[in-house]
């Protein structure tokens, strides 16, 4: 029972799920707007139980699973991408048949990424990975009747699949190796690790499977496909919730389990971290869907995270873990204003093929005044202009880089940072200096709500970074216990 | 005590946030009045409580922001400073004057920019803390963006974009060399710090040569950019020319990279590895910039061009002369950034008035505006012989005091820099002929005079240009006390 009562965000999530799912099989179809406030009620009261445990510290299910500072603080970004998750998909399930199914897929997913956060085994990891993996499979294809959202779950699906094999395969070499799938238990057969190449054929196949989630060049070819095919409000969780799942989990398994193997996987990181920015940022240049360009944003992001693996101080760690946070509020937000703007064409003109297409932002700034506002403050932040989220991020995780003496992969992060702001101000000229003839309309009012709180911590963690880096700087000593 | 850096930083920045929920262009202009008067009344009391005889920063406020990180809300002035606030508390107000009754789209957000603006170049003059000191600088960067590509000229998108990304590079770069300077006192103190003042003593007990030069040089492109000096003056003149006429004198007031040589280059400077290269850099950049842009000037055909170009020369006084490192050049380098602005926003005004009412630039295809204009040929007529450095007017104390200082140290860039005073003589005033004299062009049909406010506004920043001509000793004495400062520093380096 103990255990239990350390699960309350868990189970309350699961709860809300099963309740969305019951409910929506005894309604009609005009009144599953219901559904979509009971998923955020859900989510709020999971994200109260969460805040108020936070400095708990405690194991579970004999030591599989552990709440700690690390898996309290993404929690929190699993949980914030998932409010704005369901309360943008209120306006965009609107009229729609299978509402519950959208949100209960939605609650569940971020029910795995929860748990992979807690993990402290490896099944356990693998499990929750798949929990969210095959619900987001379904939520990319969610729109049965659009072929760029079935094309965008298939290639999801298959590419996924591959993944988790790759990393199960490389769970059961750790598992051959050491004989057990426990994380503190790998890290203390370092020993074994060293002298036997199974550690290594493990590391290998296990970047090549995380490769795949976070979507690190050239594992990344199914993202932009996906997240342009996915409904946007699903891009969003998928850009901002899912890949963070993968950047945790990377971090468990080979920050703690594998850091025997540090010199090994570091270099991979390095270069991992250098072409997946660059590649992202120079492709991105060229978009002319606007959900394509942040999904290759969203590689190039990436690709900054994946530095603190290589730096690994915890200065670093914590910089990696902070930008976690702060990408969950700007990704999501960016991908929630282009789900506006979408929901916007979409309403004019029912036949447009390409919604999310750039042209469509054009005077922006007069016709939804609020989205284009938002937008900006988003791709701002992206960019790294100070006083947001992103730029405090790319502080911290840049000057610890250079901190511990690579200068250089800090001056080609620096440099990138700069070609990005080219993509990024293009939206906002579009927005803002190009000229349209149509009409103001009004803005759907959840996509503005969740806009609004994206943007208020957006903000907030840009202003007021002291208690969300000092968390994440707790998180980060989770990692490495006695420092390095 | 009334936290008055703060007041005067915030009040713009707040202000702008309102008049961007105004509605009309008469709410919209007068919160902008009040504000940027509000900010010239509070700096004015400043000045007389200011001690123009220590180097000290003054009116300082202190508080934590992210202690984790050593990063504070750390506000000061000292001489460096204040004459720059002042010259933005002089200039903003008047120049809300000079715009007030144009007719433009979104005033709202017309005058926003122009406060946001004035809050963020204040709080880069104010920021005794790197971090606070880089959003500021950052923060300039937004509503000149938006000036340019709203009310900005046919090639406003690409000029916008062109001066968005080349400084954003610049800071991103001055950001490197920032990063450098924290961790290696980080390192050596064990407790980490963005304060300016503390950052800059510890500088000198780095103990790497190359990172010192290193840091130095990162540093100094920021500014340099920023100045800008030849060879990376190439956003200017497109950024100058495509703005609108109030964003061109807000670009003016950006004296924040000369300000960055005074306040953090010149103190850093006799602890680098290597002295004489850093000096001899920024020498030849300066007098390659007064030379060079001086040349372009001449050949320009568009007036506002040649008054852009001609900004990229008269800032390279400020670059040669803190290479200079003689109290005298070092302070009439910063007279020269005061100067520079007060006689660059009539400039700029001119070239605004002169192609609302007759719809040209084009140098040739004016003439004989003075019959039709006579008040505004009288103003740029004293402008344009303040700005080649008539004797009397505050443009000839700046370079006078820079070329005669830096004679001392660096003779052959100043001799290389006097050949750009011929030029500069000739390209002013064959502007002023074509443009102004002779026969009246007919082509441009009927033409008027600027108006009431333009002229107050116009002729009160041309009164001063005369009364610190006349007696600088209000901002220089201020000046001096720091360069001497610095000089004394310098001296007990050996540099």
């Amino acid at each position: 029972m103990m255990d239990l009562m350390l699960f309350a965000p868990e189970l309350s999530l699961v709860l809300t799920g099963l309740a969305v799912l019951l409910i929506g099989l005894f309604i009609p179809t005009e009144s599953k707007k219901i559904l979509g406030y009971i998923a955020t009620l859900g989510v709020i009261v999971a994200l109260f139980f969460t805040v108020s445990s936070l400095g708990t510290q405690a194991t579970a299910f004999n030591d599989t699973v552990s709440i700690d500072a690390l898996s309290q603080f993404f929690k929190i970004v699993f949980l914030v991408v998932a409010l704005l998750f369901t309360i943008s998909g209120i306006k965009y399930t609107e009229g729609n048949s299978s509402t519950e199914e959208f949100f209960t897929l939605g609650l569940f997913a971020t029910i795995g990424m929860m748990f992979v956060a807690s993990a402290n085994d490896l099944m356990v990891l693998f499990i929750a990975f798949e929990l969210a993996s095959l619900a987001t499979y379904a939520l990319a294809g969610f729109e049965k009747k659009n072929p760029k959202s079935l094309e965008a779950a298939l290639k999801y699906f298959i590419i996924g699949s591959l993944s988790a094999a790759l990393m199960l395969l490389g769970i059961s070499y750790l598992y051959g190796a050491t004989g057990t799938t426990s994380i503190p238990g790998i890290a203390a057969n370092a020993d074994v690790l060293v002298s036997s190449p199974m550690g290594l054929v493990a590391v290998v196949l296990l970047i090549a499977g995380f490769g795949f989630k976070i979507a690190l060049v050239p594992f990344h070819m199914w993202a932009p496909d996906t997240y342009q095919g996915a409904p946007s409000v699903v891009s969003a969780l998928l850009a901002a919730g899912s890949k963070k799942m993968g950047i945790v989990a990377a971090l468990k398994i080979f920050v703690v389990a594998l850091i025997a193997l540090q010199t090994e996987w570091q270099i991979a990181f390095a270069i991992l971290a250098v072409v997946t920015m660059t590649y992202g940022n120079v492709v991105a240049l060229n978009q002319t869907s606007v959900k394509r360009m942040l999904a290759y944003s969203s590689l190039a992001q990436a690709g900054y995270i994946t530095m603190a693996f290589v730096v690994l101080t915890p200065m670093a760690l914590g910089g990696g873990i902070f930008y976690a946070l702060s990408h969950g509020f700007m990704k999501a937000g960016a991908f929630i204003a282009t789900a506006a703007v979408t929901y916007m064409i979409l309403s004019e003109n029912k036949d447009s093929t390409d919604p999310d297409h750039i042209d469509n932002f054009r005077g922006l700034g007069r016709r939804m005044p609020i989205t284009a506002l938002s937008m900006t403050v988003f791709v701002f932040a992206l960019a790294g202009i100070p006083l947001t989220a992103g730029y405090m991020s790319k502080f911290i995780l840049f000057s610890s880089t250079i901190q511990s003496g690579f200068v250089w992969l800090a001056v080609i992060a620096i440099l990138n940072s700069a070609i990005s702001l080219y993509y990024y101000a293009k939206i906002v000229k579009y927005m803002y200096f190009l000229p349209t003839e149509s009409e103001k309309i009004s803005e759907p009012l959840p996509y503005t709500i969740a806009m609004v709180i994206a943007v208020l911590g957006v903000l907030v963690l840009g202003f007021w970074p002291e208690p969300f880096v000092y968390w994440a700087m707790e998180a980060a000593k989770v990692l490495i216990p006695g420092g390095f | 005590m009334l936290p008055i850096l703060s007041l005067i930083v915030l009040i713009p920045l707040i202000f702008a946030a309102l008049t961007l929920l105004t509605k009309t262009k008469e709410q919209a202009r007068s919160l902008a009045l009040v504000a940027t008067v509000s900010v010239l009344l509070l700096t004015v009391y400043m000045y007389f409580n200011f001690d123009s005889s220590i180097a000290a920063n003054q009116f300082e406020e202190l508080a934590q922001w992210v202690p984790s990180l050593g990063i504070t809300y750390h506000l000061g002035v000292d001489g460096i400073s204040m004459p720059l606030i002042l010259l933005n508390a002089i200039v903003l107000p008047l120049l809300v004057l000079f715009t007030w009754n144009d007719e433009r789209k979104s005033p709202n957000k017309f005058y926003a920019c122009i406060l946001a603006t004035e809050g963020a170049v204040i709080g880069v003059f104010t920021s005794l803390d790197f971090f606070l000191f880089y959003v500021f600088w950052e923060l300039t960067l937004i509503p000149l963006f938006f000036m340019v590509s709203i009310w900005g000229g046919p090639n406003k998108h690409h000029a916008a974009i062109k001066f968005f990304i080349y400084t954003h590079v610049a800071s991103l770069v001055m950001l490197l060399g920032i990063f450098g300077l924290y961790f290696a006192a980080w390192d050596m103190t064990g407790v980490p710090t963005l304060d300016i003042p503390t950052l800059i003593a510890q500088f000198q007990f780095i103990e790497s040569g190359i990172v010192k030069d290193m840091i130095f040089l990162a540093l100094l492109f920021g500014f340099i950019v920023k100045i800008p000096s030849f060879p990376f003056h190439s956003w200017l003149p497109d950024a100058y020319t495509e703005a609108p006429t109030a964003g061109s004198v807000l670009f003016v007031m950006l004296k924040i990279g000369g300000y960055g040589l005074f306040k953090i280059m010149l103190p850093m400077l006799p602890f680098t590895a290597s002295p004489n290269l850093m000096i001899t850099i920024m020498a030849v950049l300066g007098s390659v910039s007064i030379l060079y842009g001086a040349f372009l000037a001449l050949s320009q055909k568009d007036l506002k061009k040649m008054v852009a170009y001609s900004s990229v020369s008269h800032m390279g006084y400020v670059t040669l002369g803190a290479a200079g490192l003689v109290s005298l050049s070092v302070s009439g380098a910063m007279f020269q950034q005061f100067s520079h602005g007060l006689i660059m926003s009539i400039m700029f005004m001119s070239c605004g008035v002169i192609n609302n009412a007759t719809g040209t630039r084009i140098i040739n295809d004016l003439g004989g505006l003075a019959q039709k204009m006579p008040k505004l040929a009288t103003i740029m007529v004293f402008t344009f012989m303040a700005s080649l450095g008539l004797p009397g007017l505050t443009g000839f104390i700046a370079e006078v005091s820079v070329l005669a200082g830096s004679f001392v140290n660096l003779p052959v860039y100043v001799i290389i820099a006097l050949l750009a005073i011929v030029i500069t003589a000739a390209y002013h005033l064959w502007a002023l002929q074509r443009a102004m004299f002779g026969v009246y062009n007919e082509k441009l049909g009927t033409v008027f005079d600027i108006n009431s406010y333009q002229t107050l506004s116009m002729g009160i920043i041309a009164i001063l240009i005369l009364y610190f001509g006349l007696n600088p000793s209000p901002v220089l004495d201020m000046m001096l006390t720091n360069s001497e400062q610095i000089i004394s520093l310098m001296a007990v380096m050996g540099v």
